[in-house]
């Protein structure tokens, strides 16, 4: 069952007899690399820390200046900007091969975490009994919208966690969570779908393990040269929905919520520029709805539709989507996935300029100067008093919902 | 004298009379001969090919009861095997892109290949039970396989021009470009023309005609939405790849932020 804590006091890593925590870092620049090292050897002054990362053999890193850690070579993955199955099956192979209690999964931009959120994230999986940590990012109001408009909400609706970031790219693993993970990657590898994103999150829960998070503070995030947003969003959204569609009969009984952590405040958004900002994201929606009607159609009911009729006719600072509409328009993009109403890659690209509605009105929500995390909040909650008509959709799957 | 006149001439006008009845009946007999001799020849071929028409019937009857049955057991064996969830489960995330499950298309594939089976056989019998020197039959068989062969070719076709369709209009919306639907239409009508000229060329319809009717048609199409693009649009292209170059941030990943959200804030959608 998934717990939430609150941020536990500074303590050191247990040291026993064989205990080992082995740390994961993923493909980075010598310098960021150096800086998580210097993080690494701060977080854990006395304890000896295997580190494995892809350049862990370079010759350009000094290892001298971290005599308590023992680095080892990882192979690489081609995707850097979140965890892959092939990440998972690397660092459960050489925790195996050394033993490791548990694993800590760190990004590249882990070294502008405190050395305090890495202790807590390590003493979780290491002597408390929980199985997974989480990091939970201090972002930017106006930054990782899919996590607040999908993937949050959908995660904490149907699998009961209150984690902020189901998709986040730091983890700590116990044993068992990082074979079970493993087992769950080995299939994706094995039909050739190593670059497919898991859901440490949903597993953990369909398992049983305890999930907690941590606050970690900002995280600087990469300038990196990836590939695009709608090569992206379908890739991250398919590998959801078919998550969610693996672990039907998990999701379909009601499980009650943990109790709400005391989070930071998040910094308001600045009212100037949520006008300019939103008018391409309006034009694509409008652009969207003249030319995808005859495919929205075939996933969505009538009711929706009149919705995304009437919002199509509102313009600049008061457009709004209802969050009730939005958690029923992602549910019956979820349906279609799983009853292939249409090609999924389709699919998924007729979703995105819902999306990007969504984010105008989220900004216009949030250019008021409130709390960013109440809409989120309010998003999610929207999603789960719609749960229902998931369930139902989902056990009598029909396409026109009366 | 009179009396011999009058004789010689009503015996030289009854002679005619006799002989034109005679004439008469002779030709109509000739006719009605030649009728029941055609109608003969009709019936005698009917005969001659009715053997092969019931062949093919009852091979066709016969071979589509056993694909129902092949069909049915299938569809149980496959289901109480649980063969679906063993496929869902050693697959991982592939995406199976037919909406009917793996055992329903299993079994009905199966009862087609029956049916199509009962059709060459059918064919097969046909041939051989009728006369072997007619250039009818040489040419049936093959050009019936060419018929088939086309039929696929004008669902595959069909098909492609559909998926192609609504793949170029989503990706043209999400590019933000105005004339997608445009686009959609333009490259679903070649893949028709396309398929169109393939299918008449499979089956040797219109020869040259029909290929040169293929080359002006597609040309004129591509033609037409190249200056329907190039100068019809120009604006709105060149508005689009503005848009593109001024916002470069709405994309996965953007430049770094502060927490202090200034009034140059990004949009981050990862």
């Amino acid at each position: 069952m998934a717990t939430a804590d609150t941020i536990s006091e500074i303590s050191t890593v247990s040291t026993q007899p064989g205990a080992e925590l082995l740390v994961v870092l993923a493909a980075t620049t010598p310098d960021q690399l150096e800086r998580v090292l210097a993080n690494l050897t701060a977080a854990f002054p006395n304890e000896g820390l295997l580190v494995a990362s892809p350049e862990a053999n370079s010759d350009a890193l000094p290892t001298d200046a971290y005599p308590s850690l023992r680095l080892v070579t990882i192979p690489a993955t081609s995707t850097s900007w979140t965890l892959t199955a092939a990440d998972f099956v690397n660092a459960y192979q050489v925790a195996e091969k050394n033993e490791a209690r548990a694993i800590l999964l760190l990004s590249p931009e882990s070294g502008s975490f405190s050395s305090s959120a890495l202790r807590d994230m390590a003493h979780a999986v290491l002597s408390a009994p929980t199985d997974l940590t989480v990091a939970c990012y201090d972002l930017a109001p106006h930054a990782g919208l899919v996590n607040s408009a999908i993937l949050y909400p959908l995660t904490r609706a149907l699998f009961a966690s209150r984690v902020r970031f189901p998709l986040a790219v730091d983890l700590g693993l116990s044993r068992r969570m990082a074979e079970r993970l493993a087992g769950v990657a080995q299939r994706f590898a094995a039909n050739g779908q190593s670059e497919t994103p898991l859901w440490p999150v949903s597993e953990a829960a369909v398992a049983g393990f305890t999930i907690d998070q941590f606050d970690v503070g900002f995280r600087v995030q990469s300038h990196s040269t990836g590939p695009d947003f709608n090569t992206i969003f379908p890739l991250v959204t398919g590998a959801l929905f078919c998550d969610i569609d693996a672990k039907a009969a998990f999701w379909q009984r009601f499980r009650p919520l943990p109790p709400a952590r005391n989070a930071r405040p998040m910094p308001p958004a600045s009212s100037s520029d949520g006008a300019v900002e939103i008018a391409p994201m309006l034009q694509a929606f409008r652009l969207a709805y003249t030319n995808l009607q005859e495919i929205w159609s075939l996933v969505l009911p009538p009711q929706s539709l009149l919705g995304l009729k009437r919002l199509a006719a509102t313009d600049g600072a008061e457009f709004r989507m209802p969050d009730s509409l939005w958690a029923r328009i992602v549910y019956d993009f979820v349906l279609a996935h799983r009853l292939r109403t249409i090609n999924r890659g389709h699919l998924l690209g007729a979703l995105i300029p819902l999306y990007l509605a969504w984010v105008a009105s989220h900004i216009n929500i949030t250019a008021s100067g409130a709390d960013p995390e109440s809409p989120i909040e309010a998003v999610a909650q929207a999603f789960e008093a719609e749960r229902v008509y998931m369930v139902s959709r989902w056990r009598w799957p029909d396409r026109f919902n009366p | 004298m009179l009396n011999v006149l009058t004789t010689v001439i009503q015996s030289s006008t009854n002679q005619p009379a006799q002989s034109s009845y005679g004439e008469n009946a002779s030709t109509w007999h000739h006719m009605s001969d030649a009728l029941h001799q055609s109608l003969n020849r009709v019936l005698s071929l009917l005969i001659a090919i009715l053997p092969g028409i019931l062949a093919f019937i009852v091979a066709l009857v016969v071979l589509t009861l056993i694909g129902m049955v092949l069909s049915a057991l299938l569809r149980r064996g496959l289901t109480a095997t649980k063969f679906d969830e063993h496929l869902a489960r050693g697959r991982g995330n592939v995406d199976w892109a037919p909406s009917t499950s793996p055992t329903v298309l299993i079994a009905r594939a199966s009862f087609w290949a029956c049916v199509l089976l009962g059709l060459i056989i059918g064919v097969s019998a046909f041939d051989a039970s009728y006369a072997s020197a007619t250039i009818v039959t040489n040419s049936l068989l093959p050009y019936l396989t060419r018929v088939v062969g086309a039929v696929f070719l004008f669902i595959a076709g069909t098909l492609a021009a559909r998926y192609l369709a609504r793949s170029v209009l989503i990706e043209a919306v999400n590019a933000q470009l105005h004339y997608a639907r445009f686009l959609s239409l333009g490259i679903k009508w070649l893949t028709l023309v396309f398929t169109a000229a393939t299918v008449l060329d499979h089956l040797q319809i219109g020869g040259h005609v029909a290929v040169l009717a293929f080359g002006i048609l597609f040309g004129g199409i591509v033609l037409t939405l190249a200056l329907a693009v190039g100068l019809g649009s120009r604006d709105l292209v060149s508005r689009s790849l503005e848009s593109h170059v001024e916002h470069p941030n709405e994309s996965g990943f953007a430049t770094p932020t502060s927490p202090t959200v200034g009034a140059n804030d990004t949009i981050r959608h990862f």
